[in-house]
């Protein structure tokens, strides 16, 4: 080794300043500063420690509960919360809450999330239980009160958190949608993005060099474990995840919140930072990324398809400025994670480290660089509008009625879409609208068109377009384009053909 | 200046009702947001605190039922600032303070007639006077009739 490559420190030497009050710790947003007035080699003199954070939504974060023995014991088959029904994966009394099962009573609006908060409060949640009973298990039925006290164990579970960067959210649409990315008006007139940007543990070291397998983390306001890659870990396009474990019982309420998505369901908003030990020139560099250099990808939720359109990129810069311009339209842009939580995730790291609360740990594995994040293979395809839809007849507006009727006979359809000149969508007329008009000698088509139609788009699923024509009693829907271009016409005969009703 | 929530039933709906208060009591109001349909309507005034008790009494007098209207209320001690809120307020009452904090101005807020934030916070921590109603919670933030 040369000594030119002795640049470097180790995570030993660290523990050992953090045990003798002396390690140099600073948060990610400190780090950014210090590199961009000083340097990175005068940062890596100086710097042993760099704390990231971020809280946000988390759905797939859980706990793991083990009740201890009832007397009669009994082997649980299905257990509830605060009526927030949990699962039963293992033996008899050990139960696991997902954050997104809700309460029967409210749907919607209380949660596995917010059981998960108030039994990290101290709050005492009521527990029923039934059983189908055994020789060793007896017991059918349990009704009690426990609070995480009465608890053997009680560990966070998470199998996906801390997603490295996340997308930003519009609506294309006609219609406010209420999405896991929370609520979008439409026509894009808002957005919404998540993640903590450059204060992502992350995004601070996006070779994984440090974080893996075995590093101690802040978890929920307790001490916690990262124990592998997260489900859907894809390093690859810097959408990394991380599963991570610790112990509930020594966990905050304030970083662990229960929270609903309205027509989503309900979520818990997790804090979790990681320390980043700065142990080459590498580090520094890595620990000084800025919002301006990372970027995702504004996308469509009003397509209902897996892979749903990508309109630009943006830098979390601009997300966190507020405005995005999509389209030449201004867009007002808001975060649905915690950009103050998560500062403050970073700086409560640094302060147990500071106190010698917190030493820092080797992983024992590294995290993987390659996985990929596969589509479900399907043995059956779901038909979508565009598999059914057919060629619409049209008409213009200052066309006849007489005319439109010998369309409707010469062409044997039910519908006549009216369109302007330009193919967009104006008006629909029926044969019945025809009859009426014959009735009540009404001669302009104006006077008889619908103008405000129902229409379908062609990434729709089939089954939605046709729960819509059930809803609004109706048996055609045209369909059009995202500029309200006519592109053709689906009928209820064209549904129950392919679905069988 | 004080806000005023304005019923209107369907009898009324084809009288100029608003434009008779102003002229015939003087006082110029704003119309912050306006309802109507054939069955009834809605409208907030935004009307000067010295004229308020007139035009109260104008639009009672013809018929319509007049109210202030409670404004959002914000509970922050459930808000962990996340900041849902801040895109979809139309009159952009809410705000990202300089430490991140989210900051609600109850002077611009029009109310619990929009309420377009109101399902919107995960932590439930914003309330307005219809927010336990179903129909608000699934309706697009504008109370209909």
């Amino acid at each position: 080794m040369s000594t030119q490559n002795q640049k470097t420190r180790t995570i030993e030497e660290i523990n050992h300043k953090i045990l003798k009050g002396d390690a140099q710790v600073l948060t990610a947003e400190e780090m950014k500063k210090l590199v961009e007035s000083s340097g990175v080699e005068v940062a890596f003199k100086e710097v042993d420690v760099v704390t990231t954070g971020t809280f946000g939504a988390m759905c797939s974060s859980g706990a793991i509960l083990n009740l201890g023995h009832a007397d009669p014991p009994i082997k649980i088959q299905r257990a509830w919360f605060n009526d927030v029904e949990v699962c039963h994966p293992g033996g008899a009394v050990d139960l696991f809450i997902g954050a997104t099962n809700f309460c029967e009573k409210k749907p919607f609006e209380y949660g596995g999330g917010h059981v998960i908060q108030e039994l990290v409060a101290g709050n005492e949640v009521e527990l029923r239980a039934t059983a189908y009973g055994t020789d060793c298990y007896p017991r059918t039925a349990v009704k009690t009160t426990i609070t995480k006290d009465d608890l053997n164990q009680f560990y966070l579970l998470n199998f996906r958190n801390c997603y490295q960067r996340y997308n930003c959210a519009v609506n294309c649409g006609d219609e406010t949608i209420y999405t896991y990315m929370n609520k979008l008006l439409p026509h894009m007139r808002n957005a919404t993005y998540s993640g903590a940007g450059e204060f992502n543990p992350l995004m601070n070291d996006p070779d994984y060099e440090t974080i893996g397998f075995g590093t101690k983390i802040f978890l929920g306001g307790g001490q916690g474990y990262i124990i592998g890659a997260g489900t859907q870990h894809s390093p690859k396009n810097l959408n990394g995840t991380l599963m991570v474990k610790g112990d509930a019982k020594t966990m905050s309420p304030e970083f662990l919140q229960g929270a609903a998505f309205t027509r989503y369901g309900t979520s818990l908003y997790v804090g979790l930072g990681i320390p980043i030990p700065i142990l080459n020139e590498g580090l520094v560099r890595k620990t000084a990324i800025r919002d301006t250099e990372i970027f995702t990808d504004v996308i469509d939720y009003s397509v209902m398809r897996r892979d749903r359109p990508k309109l630009r990129q943006v830098s979390y810069a601009e997300l966190k400025s507020g405005i995005i311009t999509v389209n030449d339209k201004r867009v007002r842009v808001s975060s649905l994670s915690s950009l103050k939580m998560a500062k403050k995730v970073a700086q409560t790291l640094k302060d147990w480290i500071d106190e010698g609360q917190f030493a820092l740990t080797s992983p024992i594995e590294r995290l993987s660089l390659d996985t990929v994040f596969k589509p479900m293979r399907q043995t059956q395809e779901i038909p979508f509008v565009s598999n059914v839809m057919h060629p619409a007849v049209t008409c213009m507006e200052n066309e006849e009625i007489r005319v439109i009727a010998e369309r409707i006979v010469t062409k044997s359809v039910n519908h006549i879409v009216v369109i302007s000149s330009d193919g967009k969508l104006l008006g629909i007329v029926t044969s019945w609208d025809i009859t009426r008009a014959m009735a009540e000698s009404k001669n302009v088509l104006a006077d008889i068109e619908t103008r405000k139609v129902i229409t379908a788009h062609p990434d729709e699923p089939l089954e939605n377009a046709s729960k819509r024509m059930a809803q609004h009693n109706i048996s055609a829907l045209p369909v059009i384009d995202s500029e309200r271009k006519v592109l053709g016409i689906v009928t209820s005969e064209d549904v129950s053909k392919l679905l069988g009703r | 200046m004080a806000r005023i929530l304005i019923r209107l039933n369907e009898n009324l709906v084809p009288e100029p009702v608003v434009s008779e208060v102003i002229l015939e009591n003087n006082i110029l109001v704003a119309i912050l947001s306006a309802h109507i349909n054939s069955k009834g309507g809605e409208i907030v005034l935004e009307v000067p605190d010295e004229g308020v008790d007139k035009i109260v009494a104008a639009f009672r007098q013809k018929g319509a039922t007049v109210t202030v209207p409670k404004l959002i209320e914000v509970n922050s001690d459930r808000c962990f600032s996340c900041g849902s809120c801040v895109a979809l307020c139309p009159v952009e009452a809410i705000s990202v303070a300089e430490d991140l904090t989210i900051e609600f101005n109850k002077e611009k807020c029009v109310g619990s007639v929009c309420s377009i934030c109101v399902d919107a916070c995960p932590a439930r921590a914003i309330n307005s006077r219809f927010s336990n109603t179903e129909n608000l919670r699934s309706s697009n933030g504008h109370r209909e009739k």
